[in-house]
């Protein structure tokens, strides 16, 4: 009878740390998990990635070009010919 | 043998029975006359109860990216009484704290009993700091707000203090959504400090805040403070402000002010630029305001579209004399005409046709002169007069937009009304809330009114695309897309209300596209800038955020739509 509530104490008791250790992994997850995601976050800010970008030579365009592919038309930036901009995208209007 | 007398005897025994029962006595007062109080009293030298901070609620942009959090960090403390050696001490913290060591030096000296030495360190460095062991620096847990984009959408989003409270924007405006509520632990602890196994040990966990789901995009946000700083500072002006909306939702999707600070280090940025000026500060809006008076005419069929109007240079109201942007001979001009060349003399003779009562309602329709109710701390309500305090030059000042005072929100919602078939829908900055359980919480439904009917808002979407195709919106212009939009050049107002200030202007230009089928409306403004007019200063600020804003957002062009009737091309 003693012996049989010594050992369930014991068994409590291991549980009982075994609990403990767990949500003190938990909590230490959590920390990380919130460490990483403000690591991400900074890493995907768009001021990092133009910065890299500028620094390997690239650059926005000035300006946009609308390409329909069936049936459509294309528009041209401002100022350019059209005719001769298609032919050297490889693109021919219909 | 002698014996003691009897009599000696009686009195020690007699002693003893008195001591003991006044030791009986004492002890029924102690355990049980005051056992409840002094078990108490002894429970709370024993006891401690200590908070436990909630994790506060992260800011996201309109697809989930961070644009607030808090992390885990620590404050760190001295007890100067404890500590053994201040330089010693200083000398090993100043590197990791990247304080002066002769300050710690200083801080660990002095008399208190506590003091900081820095807050909000990151765990790695309180780690660090932990393992040097020094006596009499200890370290607090507590958690830091960082805002990994930087300054991107500073203004919206604000900032908090040193004590976790949001002091400015959305953190200010969303405190109780995002702070959460704090639990507690209390349990019984030993002479040294260390926790009693079996004794009190209760804890009430903390409720963590939920985090807002804003509707700004952060990329399209960076890509508009990028063309508004490379615009204030090419047009060499004091600042600026841009919005981007969605004209369908009224859901903001940028908005800016230039200059801007970084919420990371607010403290090293004027108070100045905190403001959110978008939503905070009013100005007269200028020829931007003319859509409303073209609207108005147009629903109120003050002005046939046909009809046109022999417009002067300039003209006297009362004992004023107003006049167009530049000398003219008289021009005949339909309502097209004054919207495409904006003629400030044809708004004012449209505003006569319409009447002052008319051009009150309209104005109000269109939200001037009260707050969009955004849910932005510090709204303007931006200053318009009521009706019956208008005097003999109000109704032509308002035609024009001048004399009266709006928030760059209010404008861009007012073109935002028109693009939408003429409903204006409340602007909105907060999609929803997620909480603690990661369920999103859709914010309130925005409310809407019918302001003009949607054949109205359609002609004054044909005009305001002629003014960006042959009027002074030039600037304006995408290739494969049709912009409608319109110019404003204000007049700036002296601080005591005696006049305007001389030769500088708010340069704006608000417009969306594409014409036929408006999927973002963009309102550009510019405090002051070296070219003066809104055409030439704002309107190519408006197309380089509308150039982004069709990238990001992936707008397609749509059909064109016609010119207004009898609109005579003036380019």
């Amino acid at each position: 009878m003693v012996f049989g509530i010594v050992v369930v104490n014991v068994l409590l008791a291991q549980t009982s740390f075994r609990i403990t250790s767990a949500e003190q992994r938990l909590e230490e997850l959590s920390q990380e998990h919130l460490e990483l995601a403000s690591e991400q976050a900074s890493l995907s800010a768009p001021g990092r990635i133009a910065a890299w970008a500028s620094r390997h030579g690239m650059r926005l365009p000035d300006d946009i070009r609308i390409l329909h592919t069936s049936g459509g038309r294309q528009a041209d930036p401002a100022g350019t010919d059209p005719s001769s901009a298609n032919a050297a995208a490889g693109w021919s209007s219909p | 043998m002698n014996r003691p007398p009897a009599t000696r005897l009686l009195a020690l025994f007699a002693m003893m029975a008195f001591a003991f029962g006044a030791i009986s006595v004492r002890l029924v007062v102690l355990q049980v006359g005051q056992a409840r109080e002094l078990k108490d009293r002894a429970l709370d030298q024993r006891v401690r109860t200590t908070e436990l901070p909630a994790q506060r609620g992260q800011i996201l942009d309109r697809d989930g990216a961070r644009l607030a959090l808090s992390t885990p960090a620590s404050d760190v403390y001295a007890d100067p009484r404890l500590v053994l050696d201040p330089w010693a001490s200083a000398i090993k913290l100043a590197p990791l704290l990247h304080v002066d060591a002769a300050s710690l030096a200083d801080s660990m000296s002095g008399d208190g009993s506590f003091v900081y030495l820095a807050r909000e360190v990151s765990s790695s460095v309180a780690e660090r700091i932990g393992e040097l062991s020094l006596p009499g620096v200890g370290l607090l847990d507590t958690s830091r707000r960082s805002y990994p984009a930087g300054s991107v959408a500073s203004q919206v989003l604000g900032f908090v203090g040193t004590d976790g409270v949001g002091l400015a924007g959305l953190e200010f405006g969303y405190q109780g959504v995002l702070a959460g509520t704090p639990g507690e632990r209390t349990h019984e602890l030993g002479p040294s400090g260390q926790t009693i196994v079996g004794g009190v040990d209760v804890e009430v966990p903390p409720i963590a805040g939920s985090s807002v789901v804003t509707t700004i995009d952060r990329d399209l946000q960076y890509q508009v403070q990028q063309a508004l700083q490379d615009a204030v500072e090419a047009q060499h002006a004091r600042g600026g402000t841009v919005i981007v909306m969605d004209p369908r939702t009224s859901q903001v999707l940028s908005m800016a002010s230039y200059p801007s600070f970084d919420p990371n280090a607010f403290g090293d940025s004027p108070s100045g630029t905190y403001r959110n000026r978008a939503v905070t500060d009013a100005f007269e809006p200028g020829s931007t305001n003319k859509v409303i008076t073209a609207a108005a005419a147009i629903q109120e069929k003050a002005v046939p579209l046909g009809l046109q109007l022999e417009v002067p240079w300039t003209m006297h109201i009362g004992d004023y004399v107003i006049h167009d942007s530049d000398p003219h001979a008289v021009m005949r001009m339909t309502l097209g005409d004054i919207v495409a060349e904006s003629s400030n003399i044809g708004a004012v003779m449209v505003a006569d046709r319409l009447g002052s009562a008319a051009l009150a309602t309209y104005l109000s329709r269109f939200g001037l002169g009260h707050a969009t109710g955004i849910g932005f701390p510090g709204e303007s309500n931006g200053i318009m007069l009521p009706l019956d305090q208008w005097n003999d030059t109000s109704l032509a000042t308002m035609a024009y937009g001048q004399g009266i005072a709006a928030t760059p929100l209010q404008m861009a919602s007012v073109y935002a009304t028109i693009a939408n078939g003429g409903r204006w829908v409340q602007p909105s900055l907060v999609r929803g809330t997620i909480d603690p359980h990661g369920d999103f919480v859709p914010a309130s439904t925005p409310q809407t009114r019918r302001v003009v009917s949607a054949a109205t808002a359609s002609m004054v979407t044909r005009m305001l695309s002629y003014a960006v195709e042959f009027g002074t919106g030039t600037n304006a212009q995408i290739p494969g897309y049709q912009v409608a939009g319109k110019t404003g050049t204000a007049r700036i107002p002296l601080p005591d209300g005696s006049g305007y200030v001389e030769g500088q202007y708010i340069a704006s230009f608000i417009g969306y596209l594409p014409a036929g089928d408006p999927k973002v409306v963009v309102a550009a403004i510019l405090d002051r800038p070296s070219a003066g007019y809104g055409g030439l200063a704002a309107a190519p600020l408006f197309r380089r955020v509308a150039l982004a804003a069709i990238t990001r957002l992936g707008i397609a062009p749509a059909e064109r739509v016609s010119l207004p009737p009898h609109a005579q091309p003036l380019g």
